[in-house]
């Protein structure tokens, strides 16, 4: 037994990390959220030179090969530091999905593009109302039973902006026929729930994180009464149970990235435990960081709501905490 | 990341396995619930210790020079995990085993290892903890029990309390003042005491399950006792350093412990299913559903976790702050699913164990007590979230 990562999987971890911390700085993702597209090219285009947007494509389709575990730590680092661009959309479900459930011209019409990040796919699942980045070059939404891969003359967007102004959501309605077919949903959008739910907790992940090390060194310097804040009884407890909660949530995450890796038969299950636990976690971490920081937290100068908005986001993507712990209790009783 | 289990590990939990099944009826006649064990049943829990020394089973990740199987602690939590799932006896010396020799182990000489280890590891010495005092609980380093030099032996004054297992223990690890000037965490030593020792006197404590005359904790008073300076852990006046140790082993002691929290699980998952309620099942409710979905959850988060600690003690990490993070983990969530269990249970988690309608044949009231208990021992939840606080996160002291 093994539950720790390959030095590679670290390396790839820690060159994202520092693309990231110089590329999606605070400052920089305030000028998306004003920004008329709120994307970076060049940006895109540097994680694309990494290899991360086709981190799960098959090498045969000019991606990189690698599974679920190679892509974990890159979205928890995608989610540290609240990357505007869709990586979750395009390169942890939409491409491999279109590897996975794509006809052979599709694949081979889209993968290489998909792959360097010359094209871009984002995701629309049945049940799921707003398209992230739904402008991009393909869309693949559940319509009717059916998957579809879309390009834009297919597709009218109506713009729904989100308090998260990196976040670009749209509803979508579409013209889709035998030529966007993919084939029936079934188990291919179920697969593509659960790779989307797992996706969304290990940037959850970076997300708590981030928020509880801010708010860690703000209590190490903030001053009331005469002493730091992080002095008082009641802000060390609320931190040290925070803490407990965001460090064990990654032993959930980083398993149901091994339980899809491997196709475990009750991999849902565990993605299930990741999704409800990783949103807990998270909504601690928003809770407390805003409550320690106090006044200074609630002003929109302070970075602390960029994370707060997109934290509060992605507990609500891909089934919120309630809908998997019902997905479990179901599991737990059928087992009986 | 891998988590097939080697060949070895494997053939070792069938050895394991094959060796409870053997034992399957002698754990029955000693089985009771932690702390429910009248006095005159202690021989049989000693002759447990025995048996299992016998089977090789004690000491499994002990060093080979130290009587132990030298085996992986990987190893040791898979024997502890198997141990649970064949719902074993209570370890009438697992403060002996667990704390008391791992430290000694660091912190001992050459003739405390000898003169102690090989008789833990075979049950012949039952240690217990003398740490609490009335005045100095989660204030440990306020402690008043004072030992002072004679010659070559100490002599000790002064009183202990909540000390498990006092009656049935040979020998105490004990702290002790040893110098009253000093700043408080500066004059306290680590010192072994034999029980037999003229001057000590044990009085059992009542606890709130109410077990007449049974173990859970006791007193324990010391007049005038000597003891000889030799058996001093570490330096005069170093104790807390080795207390400090004792207490990571006990806020460690998690590891493989997550079957026993799966086990609890499944009995609550089946109270839910048969217990009638006003109008159903408790498992028709979906508050009950909703809360049974994060007992699962938890109890598999806290499963993985322990498989991520051991993972890293296997390439060599030390157990630094991973233990108190368990430790309020585990604690807190035990709670939790006894309370759900008494909230399906209903009217009947109030039944006393003499009623016939009692869950688990009575001991379901008490085992939620020590559940609650664990919330307090070994630190409580709120020292821990201090030492979290304070040596993981780095925040200043008050």
């Amino acid at each position: 037994m093994d539950f720790d990562f390959s030095e590679e999987q670290y390396m790839l971890r820690d060159t994202v990390r520092d693309l990231l911390a110089k590329e999606s700085t605070p400052a920089e993702v305030r000028r998306m959220w004003d920004d008329e597209k709120g994307r970076s090219p060049e940006r895109w285009h540097k994680l694309g030179e990494l290899g991360v947007l086709g981190l799960n494509i098959p090498e045969a389709a000019g991606g990189a090969g690698m599974d679920e575990l190679d892509m974990v730590l890159v979205l928890e680092e995608a989610g540290r530091a609240i990357l505007p661009e869709p990586l979750l959309e395009h390169a942890a479900v939409g491409a491999p999905l279109l590897a996975r459930a794509g006809t052979e011209a599709q694949k081979t019409e889209w993968l290489p593009k998909l792959a360097t990040g010359e094209a871009i796919v984002t995701v629309g699942l049945a049940g799921q109302p707003y398209v992230q980045d739904a402008g991009a070059d393909l869309v693949i939404l559940e319509q009717d039973g059916e998957l579809h891969a879309a390009t834009q003359d297919r597709l009218t967007l109506t713009p729904m902006p989100s308090v998260d102004r990196a976040r670009r959501l749209s509803k979508v309605t579409a013209e889709l026929d035998e030529a966007t077919l993919m084939g029936p949903a079934g188990t291919n959008a179920a697969w593509a729930f659960d790779h989307g739910a797992a996706a969304t907790a290990a940037e959850l992940l970076g997300i708590g994180g981030a928020m509880l090390d801010m708010t860690i060194a703000y209590a190490k310097e903030r001053e009331q009464f005469g002493h730091k804040i992080g002095s008082f009884q009641a802000v060390q407890h609320k931190l040290a149970e925070t803490y407990l909660l965001v460090e064990t949530a990654k032993a959930a995450v980083y398993y149901a990235a091994y339980a899809l890796a491997k196709d475990l038969p009750d991999a849902q299950i565990h993605v299930s435990v990741a999704k409800a636990y990783a949103s807990d976690a998270e909504r601690r971490a928003n809770y407390e960081s805003l409550q320690i920081h106090g006044g200074i937290g609630f002003t929109w100068e302070h970075d602390l709501h960029l994370w707060l908005k997109r934290g509060r986001a992605l507990e609500a993507q891909y089934g919120d905490a309630d809908w998997h712990r019902r997905r479990i209790a179901d599991w737990v009783y059928a087992q009986r | 990341m891998d988590f097939d289990e080697s060949s070895e590990d494997a053939a070792f939990r069938d050895e394991i396995r094959t060796w409870l099944a053997e034992h399957k009826q002698e754990m029955a006649d000693t089985k009771r619930v932690p702390g429910d064990t009248p006095r005159e049943e202690y021989a049989k829990f000693r002759d447990w210790e025995r048996t299992l020394f016998d089977g090789g089973w004690a000491g499994i990740a002990w060093p080979k020079e130290y009587g132990g199987r030298g085996a992986s602690l990987y190893q040791q939590a898979v024997f502890t995990e198997e141990y649970a799932q064949a719902n074993g006896p209570e370890r009438i010396n697992r403060l002996g085993l667990g704390l008391l020799a791992p430290t000694l182990m660091i912190y001992g000489t050459e003739e405390q290892k000898q003169a102690h280890l090989s008789k833990t590891l075979s049950g012949d010495e039952v240690w217990c903890q003398g740490f609490s005092e009335p005045g100095a609980g989660s204030d440990l380093a306020a402690l008043r029990t004072k030992a002072v030099r004679e010659g070559d032996e100490y002599v000790i004054n002064g009183q202990k309390v909540w000390t498990s297992f006092a009656q049935a223990a040979d020998w105490i690890f004990l702290l002790v003042r040893t110098d009253p000037d000093a700043p408080k965490h500066k004059g306290i030593t680590y010192i072994l005491v034999d029980m037999k020792s003229p001057g000590i006197e044990v009085r059992p404590i009542v606890q709130i399950t109410g077990y007449q005359g049974e173990t859970g904790f006791c007193e324990t008073f010391f007049t005038d006792v000597r003891v000889p300076a030799s058996n001093v852990v570490g330096k005069v006046n170093d104790g807390w350093k080795v207390a400090m140790a004792t207490l990571g082993f006990e806020r460690g002691t998690g590891l493989g412990s997550a079957a026993a929290f799966k086990a609890l699980l499944d009995r609550v998952v089946d109270i839910t299913l048969h217990e009638p309620r006003y109008d159903g099942i408790a498992a028709d409710d979906p508050d009950i559903r909703r809360r049974i979905a994060q007992g699962f959850i938890e109890t598999r988060v806290y499963e993985l976790n322990t498989k991520r600690v051991l993972s890293k003690l296997a390439k060599g990490d030390a157990l630094g702050s991973e233990a108190s993070l368990s430790k309020l983990y585990w604690s807190e969530m035990d709670a939790r699913l006894f309370e759900l269990g008494n909230d399906a249970l209903g009217p009947r988690a109030e039944l006393a164990r003499d009623a016939a309608d009692a869950e688990s044949g009575g001991k379901w009231f008490g085992e939620y007590l020590y559940a609650r208990a664990s919330m307090i021992y070994a630190g409580t939840s709120e020292i821990q979230k201090n030492i979290i606080a304070q040596r993981v996160l780095g925040l200043p002291r008050s």
